[in-house]
Formats: C-alpha cells, structure tokens, sequence
C-alpha cells in the first residue's frame, strides 16, 4: 500500500460513516413500520402504552371486525406537542390526562362528544361533570388515579400524613439521594403548595415561584432523582421515598410488602385519564362502537384488572371478583377521600412558569 | 443528464436538510408562546439560552460530550490496533463481535446497564464477593453511570474508523522505523499516530458530536438528575413547547458542532502533506 491510497482514507472514511448512518436511518423507517393503506374499518388510537387489556381489543375486533391500531406517547407533554402539529392528524382516539382537556378544547383540537351515540350512566357520577369538563361536552372517564407517596417507613423513620412529612422526611440522613420526585413540574411544585395550604390551581405567578423556591432548595439538599414509572429501584431499596401513583405502589408492595404508601394530606392530586376524540378523527363511527364497548361492565372490569387502575364504572369495587391482591390499592388505599383531592387544570399562562422551575430542579439534583 | 442526477439528491437535501434548518434559524429569532410562535425579530431567545441554568448546561454538556468522546477513542485504540495489526484472518470476527451489538436497540442495550449496575445486579456481586465493596452499590441515578453508559454506547463506532486508518498503515513504514532503531513506543506514537490522525479525528468526531445531544443515557442511568443539552431541548420543544427557545438552542448546539468539526479539521489538515 502506498501512501496515495492512504491519502484516500479521509474520503473512504466520511463515505463508510454516510453509509453507516444511511443504513441507520433505513433500519430506523423499517422500525417505524411503514405507512399502510387506511383500511375502510379502521381504528387509530394514540394512547399511553398497554392502556388497554388484550382480552378487550381482541373481543372488539370479533364483534366489530375493527383491529385498533395503538400508537403509544409516554407523557401529556408528547401528546399535546403531537395533537398540536401536523404529525397529530390521522388518530381518531386519545386518552389525554383530566387537566389537559380544557386546554384542548379551548384550542379546538378535539370535537365534542356526540351523547347520543354513547351511555355514560354506568359511570361513576363523582367522575363525570367536574370542573376541567362541564357536562362531559368533550371527554369520557377512562379510569383514574392519585399522586401519594411509596416510602420505606424503617429509613424515612415513621409514617408519611402530609406532604410536610414528605418534606422533612427527604432531608433525614440516609434518604437523601434516595427520592424520586416526579417528571412534571407542576406535580413537583404541588407538593410545596399543598404543605403550605396553596391553590394549586392558582394564576398567581408569585405564588407559583415561591413554591418553586421552597422546592428548589429542598433539591439542593436532598438530590432526587427525576425517573419513571419503573420501581425496580424502589423495591430494592435504592430509593426510599418516591412520588408514585397508587398502581406503581401496588406493584411495589406485592414485591416488597415492608413499603407502605400513602396520599399526604391536607390535599393531593386525582388525575382522570379521560377518552376525547381529536377534531378531525377521520373513523367516528368506529370510535363510538370502540367506546360503546369499552364502557360495557365487562370491559370496565377486565381493563381494571389489567391496568391496576380504577375505571369509571359505578360500583366498581362491588363488582370485582374476589381474590385479587391488594384491592384496596387499585382505590388508592383504604380512607381515601376522593372529595379533598385536587385536580389540575393547565393553564398556558402558567404552565411556562412550572416548566422553567422543572428545568431548574433538575439542574439542581 | 449529470445535473440531472444531482437534482434528485439535492432536492432531497434542501427538503429534509436546508428547509427545516432555515425554518429553525427563523424560529430561533420568533417570538415564543405555548405551543405557539409569533414570527419576528428577537434576540431574547438567544439572551436566554446564553443565560444562567442554560449557559451553564451548555458548558457541562459540552464538557461531557468532549471527555466522553476522548475516552471512548482512547478505550477504542488499543482495540483497533490490535485487530488491523495483530488478528490476522480473525479480523473480520472480532469486527463483528465489535459491531453487532451496535446494531440492536440502543435503548436496549442502555437499559441493560440499569440491570449490570443495579444495586444487587452483577457489578455489585462481583464488587461484594472481592471485598471491594461492603455497602450496596449506589451507580444508578449518577453521572458516573451516565459516562459508562455513554461511552459503551458509543465504543463500536470510535473502534471502526481507528481500525481502518490503522489497517491501511503500510507496515514497510513500522519496518523502516524499526531497522532506523525505534522503539515500539517511538514507533507508534511517531509513525503510526501521525498516520492514524484522520481516523482518530473520524473517530472523535462521530463520537462527540452525537453525545452532544445525547438524551437517553442520561434519562435511564443518570435518573435525570443534572441537565444536559439533549434534556433541555428536548424539556423546550415537548414539555414547555416553547419553540422559539427550543430553535436558539439547537442553533446553538449547531455552532458547537461547526466548532468542534472546525478543531478536528485543523487538527487533520497537512494530512496529504509526506507525513512529518
């Protein structure tokens, strides 16, 4: 080999580098499953991911001769940047979280549901009607959940009452480090609020930064980590005190039965994880035989099973079959009030301000 | 008929490359809202995201990318080496063995590290068992584990521009050096790095340049503590939906990237001169 054909290697090397991300990107649309030919009965759902029980999809594609195709989002952040751009046409259901559906309507991103076409008498009423939805004109309850706490009372030393609990207890010793608080600032900011007796719905920008301030210091101090639904770490014992909703405790006690859980007082949050239909949902008549079905008792039961979540349906807990582990759990714990829980409602002028603190906490960690 | 030819590639360059670079040049200047943009003239975005929290972030992502980078060429050497000088006909084997966990699922193959570090996972058996460790290994949720995970990641492609260029080294130029009296050492770092500069620079470059906006390592084995450049763009155009912000720093991001490729081309320039 002469020193001319190295001379070449520089070029050689960049065309072996295009080649290599070439190869990269065509594996990558081969991934992403090509685009298929919209079937004349189809159904497009974009939802959270294993938000439905198999058993329930594959009993509405034999009644229907409908097969739902689910494309998944892992945060109301995904969705809502989906549904507001180009990329967001084309679904004809989504499962945005209760706080959202304001937001959406008032943007025309979703079209009012049709009452006719549906019957939402076997639901809950303490779901239905609430402030984020008057009248249901826009969203149907799916199931619901709570933001509590997952702690392991032998190192946060004692139970866990109120989020001032939760606060004094991330700066003990041997927890710190050990935390996990939540991926949304909003929920982040909600604990400071709350200990202090604060609207978390408030537009008060100052208060808004001044629970981020309290917040901001408390990471300062006690780094916590800013992760996922994953609780893996928190059944080993890598982290003893995490911001979860009641299903993620559920999984976590059945593998480690010493954590105890709980919803801090004086409030917390009950998100509704609702079914809206985007405007421009191009199979409406398959997405109100999709919902028909879905709100069916049955269904109710067999997605509840599933999922570790409440659905909407009316007398839920009677209705369940005996046997299932934990069942107080799936309810977000015995002596839950549902009527002292808050929800949140996204207000573009304040959702900035909880983001740039969100942004702050995790530089802070 | 070869302008022809050009045209097919260069519209799709200008539509999937030019377009939306001039489209986020002109965001980057806009006025911002939630999930919204008022076209306009404005330097705050880039007040902004040279300020404080962002400036700061910049310089560690930065630091990171650039560490991580030099490590990972520097882990990949000796790999490259070996096999363009010394496999023989296992060479082609231990390239594959190299490459084919680059091409499964990068997310699974990170999310494999939360397992092998996990406290009670395989590192804090082996640790215990040795005596090395008496408490339970903490790595998950720390910038330690991120430079681990960052850097196997990208091992595989420091160690395929590095073998070629180390593979196309005449070894008359390792014999002459060697008959002239030098060392292995001396040979290597005075006649087979000179030689080697283009790939080391390839290597560095396809390494550093993508950890810049590197997102997932961070997420699953740092536990999103800390804040690199990948999470704050990321943070602005999906959870804050402020594009405008969102475009300053790509554009930002973009001028790194044109100065570290700017480095590494001054670093390799004189290259197809007789090497000294």
């Amino acid at each position: 080999m002469t020193l001319h054909d190295l001379r070449l290697s520089r070029r050689n090397l960049l065309g072996a580098a295009g080649a290599l991300s070439a190869t990269a990107f065509l594996a990558a649309c081969g991934g992403a499953g090509g685009g298929s030919a919209a079937a004349a009965s189809q159904l497009d759902i974009y939802s959270w991911a294993d938000y439905f029980a198999q058993d329930n999809l594959t009993a509405f594609t034999t009644a229907s001769g409908i097969t739902p195709k689910i494309t998944t989002y892992d945060s109301n952040d995904t969705l809502s940047a989906k549904l507001n751009s180009a990329a967001g046409t084309g679904f004809d259901l989504v499962v945005p979280t209760s706080g959202w559906i304001t937001e959406y309507a008032s943007r025309d991103l979703v079209q009012k549901i049709d009452h006719s076409r549906l019957n939402l008498s076997t639901l809950d009423p303490s779901l239905l009607d609430r402030a984020y939805d008057p009248h249901n004109q826009y969203s149907v309850p799916k199931d619901w959940g709570l933001q509590g706490v997952i702690y392991d009372p032998r190192a946060v030393g004692g139970d866990i009452t109120t989020w001032q609990n939760f606060l004094d207890a991330g700066e003990r010793p041997g927890v710190q480090g050990k935390i996990r608080l939540s991926g949304s600032g909003w929920e982040n900011v909600g604990v400071a609020l709350w200990a202090d007796g604060k609207d978390w719905n408030t537009t008060d920008q100052s208060v808004i930064r001044a629970g981020g301030d309290r917040m901001k210091d408390w990471v300062t101090r006690t780094k916590p980590q800013f992760t996922s639904s994953n609780v893996d770490p928190i059944v080993n014992g890598s982290i003893v005190l995490a911001i979860h909703d009641q299903a993620g405790a559920r999984r976590a006690i059945e593998q480690n039965p010493a954590l105890r859980w709980s919803v801090p007082g004086p409030t917390s949050q009950l998100w509704v994880d609702s079914y809206a239909i985007p405007k421009d949902a191009p199979h409406l008549d398959a997405v109100y035989s999709f919902l028909n079905y879905e709100l069916t008792e049955k269904a109710q039961i067999t997605d509840t099973r599933f999922l570790g979540y409440p659905t909407a349906l009316a007398g839920l807990r009677g209705k369940l079959p005996p046997g299932i582990d934990n069942v107080d759990l799936i309810f977000g714990g015995a002596g839950v009030d549902l009527s002292k829980l808050t929800t949140f409602v996204v207000n573009p002028d304040t959702i900035p301000v909880y983001q740039e603190i969100q942004t702050e906490l995790h530089a802070l960690s | 008929m070869p302008h022809l030819l050009a045209a097919a590639p260069g519209l799709w360059l200008t539509a999937v490359f030019v377009a939306p670079l001039l489209l986020t040049v002109a965001l980057s200047f806009a006025h911002p809202g939630f999930g919204d943009v008022t076209f306009g003239f404005t330097l705050d975005n880039y007040r902004t995201a040279l300020g404080g929290l962002y400036a700061q972030t910049f310089v560690q992502t930065v630091v990171l990318a650039v560490g991580c980078g030099a490590l990972s060429v520097l882990l990949a050497m000796p790999i490259a080496y070996f096999i363009a000088r010394h496999a023989g006909r296992f060479a082609g084997a231990l390239l594959a063995a190299i490459l084919l966990p680059y091409f499964s699922s990068f997310l699974i193959r990170v999310l494999s590290w939360q397992v092998i570090l996990a406290s009670g996972g395989p590192v804090d058996s082996v640790l215990h068992a040795l005596g090395l460790l008496h408490a339970p290994l903490d790595l998950i949720g720390t910038r330690a584990a991120v430079v681990i995970g960052i850097v196997y990641g990208y091992l595989p492609i420091a160690v395929l521009p590095q073998y070629v260029v180390f593979s196309r080294i005449p070894r008359s130029t390792t014999d002459a050096a060697a008959d002239l009296g030098a060392g292995a050492w001396r040979r290597f770092t005075s006649v087979v790095l000179p030689l080697a500069r283009p790939g080391v620079a390839t290597a560095a470059l396809l390494t550093a340049v993508p950890m810049l906006g590197e997102l997932v390592v961070p997420q699953l084995l740092g536990g999103g503590r800390g804040l690199l450049l990948g999470q704050l763009l990321q943070t602005q155009y999906v959870q804050s939906q402020n594009y405008a912000l969102g475009s300053a720093i790509a554009v930002l991001i973009l001028v790194a990237v044109g100065v570290l490729v700017a480095l590494l081309l001054r670093l390799t320039r004189g290259f197809d001169e007789a090497p000294r």
